[in-house]
């Protein structure tokens, strides 16, 4: 019997989710296949890659050092990283409001994101200080402050949705990213209980949980693909939302990104490492579900960025 | 698909003859699905059944042996649906085009990265050794012959018969896979790896031609093959590793039911990074052998740890090996922390001492896999397990530091430590890992270590926030004054049928994990125990669970006196005896009043609590007998294996059928969901071969809001009666469960309706 092709196309698809403005502006989603399978249909829009800036100055690495050299601020940072042709959209990262730790005040934050705003041409999207409660003031704050720029706010979670999609959602109409983390049944329960206080579907985004390789991966590899499938074969609307994986934050944490030369001489070079542990972590987020990864290291996002390509 | 042991059944003639030596053709059904009996044993087949059965018996993806090495083998696609079973396993590239030095650099790299990671060896399994056109069969025999040396199984690459034939005679005494057969050479390459034994590698330009010539190779009988994805581009080789696999085991074309290969190293074009991307991709999405242009520590770190991740059974704890783990350049002078071996709570707390930059010698023991508290309530976390622990791994010389600091969560086992480790200062650590920084950091332990020297042995504690429980206060004696009073009302226990159908609930709500039942137990506080029975007695639960924990230094004393406690009270009450500690449940047997049923033994499994059922057996009571072996069972067929090894073992030793109730484990919806009907379907095979059954029903709903969970009971114990359960585990004190129990026993016909059924 010879060979025939059944190509797995869905009646159900994944929300097209536009972030940014102009011909900068960058799309997720709108698939009607599971991720990167464009042997079973066309996919319009590429999976996204973001690039990870932090307020804090420090770097993970010699190489990150030596690409922000001579940046001072977040939003020379930005500037600099908006500049990388392979970067789809800067993530701004305001790790130094944590109230635990320098607890920069959210107007110091608002002025920072207005600066990155006029620097950078690409999209923006705005990651807290994982402080839920500030978060939800600093989300309003700086979607007040970006209006008309379609800025995605990461993230939405189980303790402040509410003030999230009220303010950066339904306030200033600004892109909202739900989080949860390697739980599908919260997963879908956000994006219920955000739509239901108002925000369109169509401008939520989700992140349902990272994880460095070989860290309990298998859990962020079943979530992202029991939400696909669902989506796609139950034609659940709710879970039909673009999933956008924060990964450099989680892989420049773990030993073999961060363990120096003199501690691990067998292990080699400390940049490879932390490189070749965010790229690989990134392909299987992107192979399992990811419609959008967001990266620290230039080279794994040229890196990634090729990956994509050569798939497309 | 493989054919279940129902499907087998379908096609059984159904007489329950006995010819083939088993008590009923179900029975029989479910062994040849195991592979323990050949379905010839059955002389009354019929011949169209025999033929559908061979052909519905042979898997949807071949599995194979290469020296040690498991290839194929999957039914699934995602790891959520089932295990994946073979794990992708990694070579690197050498080719005769490269110059001598080159090879040598090559070959010689390939050691280099060899470790060990959660109990499994992390190296570079295979050498491939590819031959180029240009070159002659003897560089390719020399390549070959070096590539040897390194005593791993060999991936011989080359399209050229001649080449192919002097490659494996210089790989003799190896393991090899010839990968080489193509629409144009496929029947003499086929002899060249029949001749050697080994996989033939079958590559083609299109998936069209692939197939087809796969068709031609198993015409001709091969069937020892993997398949090529090909090297024409990173799109054409993903599909083409994603549609083999997608097109044997979701659309059942066995054609393409064969491991892969995936060359990386010539997709990379030199780019080490996209080369990490690409073994990445490939070990996601479907190869089988991913082969790359070298392996070094950047790339093998997070590709090892995510084969690790993916190919971990998703029903099974990922365990870490017990032993000593020093951190932060921990030596015998470093304080202990003691732990149990499930990998999370290890990464948790290993992460934790590690941000607290103090030497601390964390010890794992074995716990099954478990967590701190479920290894406890089991008994896998004990007194003697750790000193078994300490015995085996020679802790006490090898370490001289004699501070052992215990999980917060089982500070209740603290004087029984104490008294089997009496060298050591056993000191109650916290309750959480993440205030484990703080705790180490501050030296807060100190303050409870209490100095011991050689001559001063057990006993002796430090105060501290948690009591040493007592360990010789004898059980008080039992008196019973006047009936039980819930507001005013007297509760008295009703009487139980053992033969009536009617659905049996067995209260779960005296539990040691609830910290006011572990409180009473430790000090014989008849109080809150009395008033939990009162409690489900009252809501109308049929028999009661005790559940009085490991219970290792006073379990026969506690038991005795928690059966003669309630009995006594609420007129014999029918109980559930629940502990690991088997002596307790004996001694519980002893004193245990039958006048409303016989006791329960819970629980046995097919596995390590076996032993259960023979305690049942030489006790007369009932057993409930777990359908898993050390770890949730993968699907229906091993549930109905184990019960038939379980049910098997309690009919020779005497037991009747009635007293196994059969417990097809009830698995957590969030979480589990996909696996709902499995359990459901366990049931109504238990009921089909007309077995009792019984579960801890509201797993179900774990972690779901308190104000879901009665309904969501509710509706699965009516599924769940629906396909035939005969008992559960609940909690009766759960109006709408109870109720909606008592509305399924007047549909089934097990009582008689009258309106004022649900007070009766």
């Amino acid at each position: 019997m010879p060979f025939a092709k059944k190509p797995q196309v869905f009646s159900a698809k994944i929300n097209e989710l536009t972030l940014g403005t102009g011909d900068k502006a960058a799309t997720l989603g709108g698939q009607n296949v599971f991720n990167l399978y464009t042997f079973d249909a066309p996919i319009a829009n590429r999976p996204k890659i973001g690039i990870d800036v932090s307020d804090d100055p420090e770097q993970p690495s010699e190489g990150l050092k030596a690409f922000y050299a001579g940046c001072n601020t977040l939003a020379e940072r930005a500037k600099k990283a908006a500049e990388l042709p392979e970067a789809d959209f800067v993530c701004i990262r305001f790790d130094l409001a944590d109230p635990n730790g320098e607890n920069k005040s959210i107007e110091d934050c608002v002025a920072d994101a207005k600066a990155v705003a006029e620097a950078v041409d690409k999209p923006v999207v705005v990651a807290g200080c994982k402080n839920s409660e500030k978060d939800a003031d600093l989300f309003g704050k700086i979607s007040e402050a970006l209006q008309g720029k379609n800025i995605l706010v990461l993230s939405a979670k189980e303790e402040n949705y509410k003030g999230v999609a009220a303010g950066a959602g339904m306030a200033y109409g600004q892109k909202v990213g739900a989080e949860s983390a390697v739980d599908i049944n919260l997963a879908k329960q956000l994006n219920v209980l955000i739509t239901q206080m108002g925000v369109n579907g169509e401008n939520v985004a989700m992140n349902v949980g990272s994880a460095a390789a070989g860290y309990g991966f298998e859990y962020v590899v079943s979530t992202l693909e029991r939400v696909k499938a669902a989506a796609l074969s139950q034609n659940d609307s709710t879970l039909q939302m673009p999933i956008i994986t924060p990964v450099g934050v989680e892989t420049w944490g773990v030993k073999e990104a961060t363990a120096s030369e003199s501690d691990a001489p067998e292990w080699g070079a400390q940049e490879e490492r932390g490189i070749d542990m965010e790229v690989e972590t990134a392909a299987a987020c992107l192979a399992y579900g990811s419609d959008a990864v967001i990266l620290k290291h230039p080279v794994s996002i040229q890196t990634t960025a090729r990956l994509v390509a050569a798939l497309m | 698909m493989a054919l279940k042991g129902l499907d087998i059944f379908k096609l059984t003639p159904k007489t329950n003859c006995k010819d083939c030596g088993n008590p009923t053709c179900m029975a029989f059904a479910m062994k040849v699905a195991s592979g323990a009996l050949p379905i010839e044993k059955c002389p009354h087949m019929s011949a169209e059944a025999l033929s559908t059965l061979s052909e519905a018996t042979a898997p949807p993806m071949k599995s194979y042996k290469v020296g040690d090495l498991a290839l194929g083998g999957e039914t699934v696609l995602s790891r959520h649906e089932k295990t994946l079973v073979s794990k992708t396993l990694y070579a690197v590239q050498v080719c005769d085009c490269m110059d001598g030095a080159k090879q040598d650099e090559v070959l010689g790299k390939i050691p280099a990265v060899d470790y060990e990671r959660i109990g499994e060896r992390m190296y570079v399994e295979m050498v491939y050794v590819r031959h180029s056109s240009d070159k002659a069969p003897a560089d390719f025999a020399a390549l070959v012959a070096k590539a040897k040396a390194l005593g791993r199984p060999l991936v011989l690459s080359c399209t050229d018969v001649e080449a192919m034939k002097a490659g494996v005679e210089a790989a003799a005494g190896c393991d090899v896979i010839v990968n080489g057969a193509t629409p144009d050479n496929y029947a003499d390459m086929s002899a060249v790896a029949a001749g050697a034994k080994a996989l033939l590698g079958v590559r083609a330009d299109s998936l069209e031609a692939l197939h087809d010539v796969v068709e031609k190779l198993e015409a001709a009988g091969n069937k020892n093959l993997i398949l090529d994805v090909g090297e024409a581009s990173v799109k054409d080789a993903y599909a083409n590793a994603v549609q083999i696999r997608r097109t044997a085991l979701k659309d059942g074309d066995r054609t393409f039911g064969y491991p892969s290969i995936v060359n990386v190293a010539n997709l990379s074009g030199g780019d080490a990074h996209l080369e990490a991307a690409l073994l990445s991709l490939f070990t996601c999405k479907y190869g089988s052998i991913v082969v790359c242009s070298e392996m070094t520590y950047a790339k093998a770190l997070p590709l090892y740890g995510l084969r690790q991740n993916i190919f971990t059974d998703p029903q099974k704890p990922m365990k870490v090996t017990p032993g000593i783990y020093p951190i932060n350049g921990a030596d015998e002078s470093s304080p202990c922390c003691l732990t149990v071996d499930f990998a999370l709570t290890y990464f948790l707390v290993s992460g934790e001492i590690e941000r607290s930059k103090m030497p601390v010698n964390l010890l794992i023991t074995d716990a099954s896999g478990m967590s701190v508290l479920t290894a406890w309530a089991a008994g896998k976390f004990s007194s003697s397990s750790i000193k078994k622990f300490f015995d085996e791994y020679d802790i006490n010389n090898k370490i001289k530091n004699r501070a052992l600091i215990i999980p917060g969560k089982v500070a209740v086992m603290k004087g029984e430590i104490q008294d089997k480790l009496p060298e050591w200062s056993v000191i109650v650590g916290t309750t959480e890992a993440v205030q484990l920084v703080k705790y180490l950091r501050d030296e807060e332990w100190k303050k409870n270590y209490v100095e011991k020297s050689a001559a001063s042995a057990a006993g002796e504690t430090a105060a501290e926030p948690a009591p040493a429980p007592k360990k010789v206060i004898p059980a008080p004696p039992i008196v019973v004054s006047g009936p039980y009073m819930i507001d005013d009302k007297p509760v008295t226990y009703k009487g139980h049928d053992p033969n009536a159908q009617t659905f049996v609930t067995i209260g779960e709500r005296i539990h040691c994990i609830s910290p006011a039942i572990r409180k009473a137990m430790d000090t014989y506080d008849e109080a809150p125990i009395l008033k939990r029975a009162a409690e489900q007695i009252a809501a109308g639960a049929t028999y009661l669970d005790v559940n009085i924990g490991p219970a290792e230094s006073n379990g026969p004393e506690l038991m005795t006196w928690a059966v003669q406690l309630l009995q006594q009270n609420f007129n014999n009450v029918p109980l559930a005896l629940d502990t690991a500690n088997m002596a307790a449940i004996e001694a519980g047997i002893k004193v245990y009043n039958r006048a409303n049923g016989k006791p329960i033994v819970n629980s046995a499994d097919a596995g390590s609590r076996i032993g259960y059922i023979d305690l049942a057996a030489a006790n007369d009571a009932i057993v409930i007998a777990l359908c898993s072996a050390d770890g949730i069972a993968k699907d229906n067929e091993e549930r109905m294996m184990h019960c038939h090894n379980m049910l098997e073992r309690g009919l020779h030793l005497g037991m009747q059928a009635d007293d196994l109730w059969f417990d097809p484990l009830f698995l957590v919806i969030k979480g589990m969901q996909d696996k709902q009907m499995d359990v459901l379907n366990a049931i109504r095979a238990f009921s089909e071969e007309g077995l009792k059954s019984t579960g801890g029903l509201s797993n179900n709903s774990n972690g779901m809001p308190k104000h879901i969970r009665p309904i969501m009971d509710a509706a699965m114990v009516g599924m769940a009666m629906t396909m035939g359960l005969t008992s559960a585990i609940v909690n009766p004190c759960d109006q709408r469960l109870m109720e909606t129990i008592k509305s399924c026993d007047i549909i089934k016909n097990h009582n008689l309706y009258a309106d004022s059924y649900l007070e009766i």
